[in-house]
């Protein structure tokens, strides 16, 4: 049977019951060192004579 | 602007200049060297990013300087290892140490508070022996990118980019060890794709529509492409035992694409945007988990799931 707005009563009824949902918490993984660009850059010559500022190898 | 000039004695071997100019994701960095024997040059995947340009959004001057006894500022920042960030009279300064050389600076960084103005500084004893110098070697153009997109101009994301033929763009996002050089190497096998990056990827917004472009920062791939193309698809990486997408919610999308950003941590307004703009993407762009199978079946599967 269909209402004044045209929703069937069943559509009614489903949007009047519907369910609670408890907030969910979820984590994602954050890299600190990766984030602020703490790291390593592969083949980037960071640092004087084209060493790795972090690792101290040559380009890496 | 100092004209660019060509250093007789390098035998021809490069081009030398005194003034530089670098385009990142539409954002110009001009580098302009303050000392005659102080020649500028870029090698590897920033050179596919030298632009001739007039108008530059950052003007940098680049000089010799004794940083042996360079003053601090108010610490903003510390990275852990590779650079500072101090308040110095509401300015910038960055500094930038080597783990061959912890005991003072080998560069450091002057900005202005919009970084639409800076000063390179560089201990000269440290490049000795260097026919040039990039001065906005990893990871000071990087940084210096970051900065600028966090006012109001974009982000960048830990990503893979790639185009398909038909000029769709695909941002295949994870942290390192997701498979984003994986995914990469198998896209690249295809007929008229385009990598923008296997590693980094600058998304920015203009009429409405959102832009991924390259940059010089790759991964292991060493793919790094200078061009930009319209994002339609966003895919958070996971390795899995078969092929699956998982349409993600748009507040875990958010997320997920903060933590694989770059934002200035050190700047409450900074990260206010970016968050902010991401929301945005989310709006706009789908986003899914993309559960894959390190072969080249994820490519047709992520084409007919995004048809």
């Amino acid at each position: 049977m269909l209402k004044a707005n045209g929703e069937t009563e069943q559509e009614a009824l489903k949007k009047e019951k519907r369910r609670y949902m408890k907030p969910e918490l979820k984590r994602v993984q954050l890299r600190p060192e990766e984030a602020v660009l703490g790291g390593c850059k592969i083949s980037s010559n960071a640092g004087p004579t084209g060493t790795c500022v972090t690792c101290s190898t040559s380009g890496s | 602007m100092a004209e660019p000039f060509i250093i007789a004695d390098l035998r021809g071997v490069a081009e030398v200049i005194s003034s530089l100019h670098v385009r990142v994701a539409d954002l110009t960095m001009s580098l302009v060297s303050d000392n005659a024997d102080l020649i500028l040059g870029v090698d590897g995947a920033a050179k596919a990013f030298v632009v001739n340009d007039s108008s530059p959004d950052v003007e940098m001057r680049v000089r010799w300087g004794d940083l042996s006894a360079e003053r601090d500022g108010e610490k903003l920042f510390d990275s852990g290892r590779v650079w500072q960030l101090f308040s110095e009279n509401g300015a910038y300064l960055f500094k930038f140490t080597s783990k061959l050389h912890p005991w003072f600076p080998y560069k450091t960084a002057r900005f202005n508070h919009d970084f639409t103005r800076g000063e390179v500084a560089l201990h000269r004893p440290y490049f000795a022996g260097e026919q040039f110098v990039y001065p906005l070697a990893y990871p000071l153009d990087e940084l210096l990118i970051m900065n600028l997109l966090a006012r109001g101009r974009g982000a960048e994301l830990h990503s893979c980019g790639v185009v398909d033929e038909d000029g769709r763009g695909y941002l295949f996002i994870g942290q390192s060890g997701a498979g984003k050089t994986t995914t990469a190497r198998l896209w690249e096998k295809e007929r008229g794709v385009k990598i923008l990056s296997d590693d980094r990827i600058i998304v920015r917004r203009f009429d409405g529509k959102f832009w991924m472009y390259g940059t010089p920062w790759h991964g292991e791939a060493e793919l790094a492409n200078a061009s930009r193309a319209p994002l339609t698809h966003i895919f958070f990486l996971q390795q899995a035992q078969h092929n699956e997408l998982l349409r993600k919610s748009r507040a875990e999308s958010v997320a997920r694409l903060f933590a694989c950003g770059f934002p200035p941590f050190h700047d409450p307004p900074g990260l206010e945007f970016t968050a902010r703009f991401f929301d945005d993407l989310t709006r706009a762009v789908p986003c899914d988990e993309l559960r894959f199978v390190n072969d080249e079946k994820v490519v047709e599967f992520v084409r007919q799931q995004t048809e």
